[in-house]
C-alpha cells in the first residue's frame, strides 16, 4: 500500500464546514509554551509552525476528537462543537 | 419546539439513545437532542459490540441490526519491527452463541434511534445544546442557541470530551495522562478477500489487539467488506511519533500491509477514549432535575485487550431510566447510584481499576514487545550454535533490566488484568 500523507487521508472523510472557527486558538498564551504537544497530538495535523516559529492553527479538517483542549498545558485552545449539523460526518465511525 | 417534555436527553450516542429507550418504557414523553446531522454521524468506536444488553432488552434485535460478523477469532499481536508474535483464541460455537459482533457504531446508532422512534420518542438532530439550565441549583432545561426548552429532568450522554459538564462544574478537565486518542482508518477489501487472508467464514469476524513498540496499542477488527484498523495513541508516551502517522505507522508493517494489500481507505476518524477507569467515575453522577449516563459519567470499561462502552452505556440507560422512574419529584435520583452498585457495573470497574496504571506504563509498549521479540527470533533462528531458553532471554533483556523487575513487573501486570 502507498505511503498517504495526513492532507490526504483527510479527504476520505466528509465535512461540512462551518463558515467560523469552532475551535479558537489564543496564540498569545503559546508564546510561554515549549511543550507545543498540540502539534504532535492532533491526528489531523491541523497544528504547525510558521516560519516565524508561531503556531497556526485550521480548524477545517478538525476530527472532533478532544485531544487538542485536554492535552495544552495552557488552556490556550477554546474548544467548542459545531453548530449543529456542521464539522465531521462520519459514516463508518 | 415549544411542546414541553417530561425528560430531554443530550446527546444521541449508545448512552442517550438507550434512555430514551428505557423512559419511553416508562411512559416518559422524551426528546433526543443530538448535534450531528444524523445519529452516529459524530461517533466513533473500535469494532466490537457485546451481545448481553441486546438480547435481554432488544427483542429481536438479530433481525434487523447491522451487525458485520460474529467474532470468532481473538488475537494479541505483539508488533516488532518486521516480526509478528500471535497468541489466538477460535471460539467455536453455533450460530447465534457468539458473544460480541463487529459493526460500525455509526450504523449501530441510525439502528438504536430507529428502534427509539419506534417508540414515540423524538430524535432532534442538528441540535447542538450549549447550555444547561439550572435555577437554585436544579437543571430545569437546555439553550440551544437563542432558544430554550424545558423539562423535569436532564439527562446528560454528552460522551467522553465533557464540555458541558465542565462548564457547569459538575466535571473537572481531565488529565491528559488519562486520555489516550483512538485513530482509526477503515479500508474497502472485499468480502472474499478478507475471508482468504483473516482465515475466516461468511459471517465470521476477527477481533485483534496490538502491541507495537513504535505505536503503542493498536487493534484490527474485520467487518463483511471492509476492515477497521486503529491505533490508541497516548499522547504523553508516544512522542517519537506523531499522531497523524501512526496508521501510517501501522500500515507499512509488513504483517499488515501484506494483509490489506490493494485495500482503499475510505474513511479516517478520531476520537478520545478516557482511561483512567474507576477512580474517573463520578462521585455523583446526578443532581436535582438531572442524571448523567455513559462515558460523559465514566461508565467506560478498559480491559486492556478490549474497551467495553458500548454495552455499559446501554445498562447506564436503563438504570438512569430506572431512576428517575422511582424518584418522586424534586428529589435527587440517587438511586442511581444504588442501581448501578447492584447491577454489578461499578463492581466490575473496580476489578479492573488498576490496568489504568499499566495501560501507562511506558514498558509495556515500548521494552516488552522487544524482548518478546528478540527471545523468540533466538529461539526458532537455527544455526549451528543454538542457544538455551535462558541465554536467549539474558541476551535479549541484556543488561536493560534484571530478571526479577521484569518478572515482577510481569506478574503485576497479569495480575491486575
Ligand atoms: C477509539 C475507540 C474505540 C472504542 N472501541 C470500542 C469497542 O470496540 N466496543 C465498545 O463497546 N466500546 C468501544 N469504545 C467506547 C464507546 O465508543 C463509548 O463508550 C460509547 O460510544 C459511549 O457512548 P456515549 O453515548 O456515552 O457517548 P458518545 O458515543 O460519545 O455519544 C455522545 C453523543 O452526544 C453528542 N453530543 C455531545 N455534546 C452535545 C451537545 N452539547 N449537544 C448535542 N449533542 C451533543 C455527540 O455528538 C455524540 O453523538 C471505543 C471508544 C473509542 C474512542
Ligand atoms: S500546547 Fe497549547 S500553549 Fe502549547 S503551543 Fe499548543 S496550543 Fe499553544
Ligand atoms: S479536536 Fe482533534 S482533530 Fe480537532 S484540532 Fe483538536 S486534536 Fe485536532
Amino acid at each position: 500500500m502507498k505511503k498517504m500523507k495526513v492532507e490526504e487521508r483527510l479527504t476520505l472523510t466528509k465535512f461540512e464546514v462551518y463558515g467560523e472557527p469552532h475551535i479558537i486558538l489564543r496564540r498569545e498564551k503559546c508564546k510561554g509554551c515549549d511543550f507545543k504537544i498540540c502539534i504532535s497530538s492532533c491526528p489531523a495535523g491541523l497544528f504547525t509552525l510558521d516560519e516565524t516559529g508561531e503556531i497556526k492553527f485550521t480548524y477545517e479538517g478538525c476530527l472532533e476528537c478532544g485531544t487538542c483542549r485536554i492535552v495544552c498545558p495552557e488552556n490556550a485552545i477554546e474548544w467548542n462543537y459545531p453548530l449543529g449539523g456542521f464539522g465531521v460526518q462520519y459514516m463508518f465511525g | 419546539m415549544s411542546e414541553r417534555y417530561d425528560v430531554i436527553v443530550v446527546g444521541g450516542g449508545p448512552a442517550g439513545l438507550s434512555t430514551a429507550y428505557f423512559l419511553a418504557d416508562h411512559g416518559y414523553n422524551t426528546i433526543v437532542l443530538e448535534r450531528g446531522s444524523e445519529p452516529g454521524s459524530k461517533n466513533v468506536f473500535g469494532g466490537r459490540i457485546y451481545t448481553y444488553p441486546l438480547d435481554k432488552y432488544f427483542p429481536d434485535w438479530r433481525k434487523d441490526a447491522p451487525i458485520e460478523r460474529w467474532v470468532r477469532r481473538e488475537a494479541l499481536s505483539i508488533l516488532c519491527e518486521d516480526n509478528i508474535v500471535n497468541l489466538e483464541y477460535e471460539i467455536d460455537r453455533k450460530p447465534n452463541g457468539y458473544d460480541s459482533f463487529t459493526a460500525f457504531l455509526s450504523r449501530f446508532l441510525k439502528w438504536l434511534a430507529l428502534k427509539v422512534e419506534e417508540k414515540n420518542v423524538v430524535v432532534a438532530t442538528n441540535v447542538r445544546v450549549d447550555e444547561i439550565l439550572f435555577r437554585d441549583n436544579i437543571a430545569y432545561g437546555v439553550r440551544i442557541g437563542d432558544d430554550k426548552l424545558e423539562a423535569e429532568y436532564i439527562v446528560i450522554a454528552e460522551g467522553a470530551n465533557t464540555l458541558l459538564s465542565e462548564r457547569h462544574g459538575l466535571r473537572r478537565k481531565i488529565s491528559p495522562r488519562d486520555i489516550a486518542v483512538g485513530i482509526k482508518e477503515v479500508i474497502r477489501l472485499g468480502r472474499e478477500k478478507i475471508n482468504e487472508r483473516f482465515c475466516l467464514g461468511d459471517e465470521e469476524g476477527l477481533a485483534q489487539f496490538l502491541i507495537g513498540s513504535r505505536f503503542g496499542g493498536g487493534f484490527i477488527y474485520t467487518m463483511k467488506e471492509y476492515v477497521s484498523i486503529g491505533v490508541i495513541y497516548r499522547p504523553l508516551l508516544n512522542n517519537q511519533i506523531e499522531a497523524k502517522d501512526v496508521i501510517e505507522e501501522l500500515k507499512i508493517h509488513p504483517h499488515l500491509s501484506k494483509l490489506l494489500r490493494d485495500g482503499v481507505p475510505v474513511e479516517y476518524s478520531a476520537h478520545i477514549v478516557r482511561e483512567a477507569g474507576y477512580s474517573d467515575l463520578m462521585h455523583k453522577p446526578y443532581g436535582r432535575g438531572y442524571i448523567v449516563v455513559g462515558d460523559a459519567a465514566g461508565l467506560i470499561l478498559n480491559t486492556g485487550f478490549t474497551v467495553r462502552g458500548v454495552d455499559l452505556a446501554i445498562e447506564s440507560g436503563r438504570l438512569a431510566a430506572e431512576a428517575i422512574h422511582k424518584t418522586p419529584p424534586g428529589e435527587e435520583p440517587a438511586v442511581y447510584m444504588k442501581l448501578l452498585r447492584e447491577k454489578e457495573i461499578i463492581k466490575t470497574l473496580k476489578k479492573f481499576r488498576k490496568v489504568s496504571k499499566i495501560l501507562s506504563n511506558e514498558r509495556i509498549y515500548t521494552k516488552y514487545p522487544e524482548y518478546i521479540c528478540q527471545i523468540l527470533d533466538k529461539i526458532y533462528t537455527v544455526d549451528e550454535l543454538p542457544e538455551t531458553l535462558n541465554e536467549s532471554f539474558k541476551k535479549a533483556v541484556g543488561g536493560k533490566t534484571s530478571i526479577i523487575r521484569l518478572i515482577f513487573e510481569l506478574l503485576t501486570m497479569v495480575r491486575s488484568l
